[in-house]
């Protein structure tokens, strides 16, 4: 099948920093040089080769500033590159921040007649499509008041309705389906789901790793303005999330030992069920969370409690000697404290440790509670659902044995 | 400028939109349009022909001031709305692709309906002056087709500087200022050396627009055919020369504004 875009060797790179003053003298330059000076520039795209066939829904993953939109200006030719060769076939349709063309002082039915056009709809299919379109958009009795006493919600739909209803060969969406309540952004996932059926070509930027895992079958991963990696959506959100989940482990907190006035933590490690120690544990298996401590004084009765987060407010899971009552008599001098989880019923992916101790009764910080370090429950993503990668790797933490039963009546004769 | 043809219904919503916008929440609304020539002819009447008795070609002041400020208003409104329209409207430049000219080319178009509505006034008045139409009236749109030319041309180059450098900004009131006074709205083209005459009403096509209407709709008369055509020239010279530069300059337009 045809390619519906094309980059050759693309690379799109900005000035920055700059004042007029020195833009100026630099235009100048340029005008007897023709060679525009190198510094300060930030590399937005540097060479890009890709190919995206007709028809293929393509997804651009990648963190802020790794080049999506910009790759999305080029693909609509909002920009052009510095270098390179860019070929788009057919009609394109760019959502890239909907609704920022529409005017405040007119109506949303003038709007719709004047910013559809705008975005490229005929004004038959307009006029054709109107109820769709205010539907859609469920803007309903504000239809004809002016723009500006609109909600903000009510803009944003309205102009994403608007662009939804474009009939284009390309679809390039970046971010859009970010407005508005869920119902609607649910409305919008369908929408485009639609277009791609419809075999129209999609090209989707989002931070919402599960859309772009349920939409697209192909994605890209961008990093400063690189193709670190280009395949199957799945394997793509995988390594990507990987990424992210490194960097944090990177950044955790150290290691160094941290204070109380009279109890010092002076390690956390992690042991496996042979004792060895690790930084990772497979999902089901058992996890010694070992802490060395070094008491100045005797201290009695000390409550030790240690939870385990995922970065939400509040711990997943806790083991505390409030509740299991088996606080120690007394700690004194150097001294090590295992707590040993028996199996983590968790999904894979990275998790921080929480840790602290309390005076007798309860009462007191003698160590406070904070962030001991991160550490990686491992596995294998084998589920076949839409978004088995992104959803596993993302959303809810706690993995839970369980059976479906959908029973449907029986079909009549 | 295939393209161009391509994307005439975004320019034509394009206009559609700025007409509806201009007089939204003014008491007044479009009246605006018969109001701005009538005022400024009125008070160009009232200082320059009855306290300076500028000489008017032998016709009424008002009249033949009305000729200058109907052509003149729609040229400066059109120059200046122009050059300010990719600045303004740079969200869309951002986020939506057409081929820019478009938003300069907006306002030149729409301005046109105010020139239709400031001759309106201008052959009413004539009218109630007492002066008949004549068959040299066909000749009208020449003088249309020479400003509209002249606005594309300062839309088109003063908008795509004013990217780069918003000093545009700042320096265009003046250069409007001072067309103002060198083109023959306050003053007859007669005013002019006769040997420069034709030079100055070419190279300034304001100059020939407005004599041309004068000629047609104040005296009855045929248009100057050198210098009406003259301008014409100069003026699409111009204009096609700040095509050519707006084009070039138009890929760095959304990353520069």
């Amino acid at each position: 099948m045809a390619a519906a875009i094309e980059f050759r060797n693309v690379s799109k790179y900005f000035r920055a920093n700059r004042t007029a003053y020195s833009m100026a003298r630099d235009d100048l330059a340029a005008l007897f040089t023709r060679r525009s000076p190198d510094a300060n520039v930030i590399r937005a795209l540097d060479e890009i080769d890709l190919e995206i066939p007709e028809g293929q829904a393509f997804g651009l993953i990648g963190e802020n500033g790794a080049g999506k939109t910009t790759l999305l200006k080029l693909a609509s030719r909002i920009t052009y590159p510095t270098a390179g060769k860019i070929r788009v076939r057919g009609r394109v349709g760019a959502l890239i921040e909907v609704g920022s063309g529409m005017h405040p002082e007119l109506t949303g039915r003038e709007n719709i007649g004047l910013y559809g056009r705008i975005l490229g709809i005929s004004r038959r299919d307009i006029r054709r499509r109107f109820d769709e379109i205010v539907d859609f958009a469920e803007i309903g009795p504000a239809l004809d008041r002016p723009l500006k006493q609109f909600s903000s919600g009510m803009q944003l739909r309205l102009g994403f309705s608007l662009a939804a209803h474009l009939e284009p060969d390309v679809l390039l969406v970046d971010e859009a389906i970010a407005v508005g309540d869920a119902g609607f952004q649910y409305r919008c996932v369908e929408r485009i789901s639609t277009l791609v059926k419809e075999g129209r070509t999609l090209v989707f930027v989002s931070h919402n790793m599960s859309a772009v895992e349920a939409l697209c079958e192909r994605s890209l991963l961008l990093r400063q303005g690189r193709i670190v990696r280009d395949g199957p959506t799945r394997e793509v959100i995988a390594e990507y999330l990987h990424g992210v989940e490194q960097v944090l482990l990177e950044k955790g907190p150290s290691r160094a030992p941290r204070y109380g006035e009279e109890l010092e933590l002076i390690g956390v490690t992690l042991l496996d069920e042979h004792a060895n120690e690790v930084d990772g544990v497979g999902a089901g298996r058992p996890l010694t969370v070992r802490l060395n401590l070094r008491a100045s004084r005797p201290i009695h009765r000390p409550i030790f409690e240690i939870g385990i987060a995922d970065g939400r407010i509040g711990s997943l899971a806790m083991a505390s000697m409030l509740i299991d009552g088996q606080a120690p008599e007394v700690l004194e001098g150097d001294c090590t404290v295992d707590c040993t989880f028996h199996d983590l019923p968790l999904m894979p992916r990275v998790y921080e440790l929480w840790g602290g101790v309390m005076g007798a009764a309860g009462l007191g910080d003698v160590l406070a509670w904070q962030r001991l370090r991160l550490f990686r429950v491992e596995g294998e993503v084998s589920q076949a659902g839409l978004a088995a990668v992104s959803e596993t790797l993302m959303k809810a933490p706690i993995q839970l044995r369980y059976d479906w039963a959908v029973r449907v009546p029986a079909a009549r004769p | 400028m295939r393209e161009l043809w391509q994307f005439r219904d975004v320019l034509a919503a394009f206009v559609a939109r700025q007409l509806r916008v201009r007089y939204k929440q003014a008491v007044v609304g479009a009246g605006w349009v018969l109001l701005q020539p009538l005022a400024s002819a009125a008070i160009f009447a009232l200082f320059l022909g009855r306290y300076a008795h500028v000489k008017s070609e032998g016709t009424p002041y008002l009249l033949f001031a009305l000729g200058g400020t109907a052509a003149w208003g729609y040229f400066s409104g059109a120059a200046t709305t122009g050059s300010e329209s990719l600045v303004a409207n740079q969200n869309l430049l951002r986020k939506i692709y057409f081929p820019r000219e478009i938003l300069p080319l907006t306002a030149v178009v729409s301005g046109l309906v105010d020139l239709a509505i400031g001759l309106g006034v201008l052959v009413i008045v004539t009218f109630l002056y007492g002066i008949s139409p004549t068959v040299a009236w066909v000749a009208l749109p020449l003088p249309v087709l020479i400003l509209a030319a002249f606005a594309s041309a300062f839309a088109l180059g003063l908008s795509s500087l004013n990217i780069y450098y918003r000093d545009v900004r700042y320096v265009l009131p003046f250069l409007i200022q001072f067309g103002l006074f060198a083109s023959p709205i306050a003053y007859p083209l007669s005013a002019i050396p006769a040997s420069w005459r034709n030079a100055y009403a070419i190279l300034n096509p304001v100059g020939g627009a407005v004599d041309a209407v004068r000629r047609i709709v104040i005296h009855g008369d045929w248009p100057n055919p050198v210098t009406a055509f003259g301008a014409l020239g100069w003026s699409l010279c111009l204009a096609v020369l700040t095509y050519a530069l707006f084009k070039r300059l138009e890929r760095g337009f959304s990353d520069r504004v």
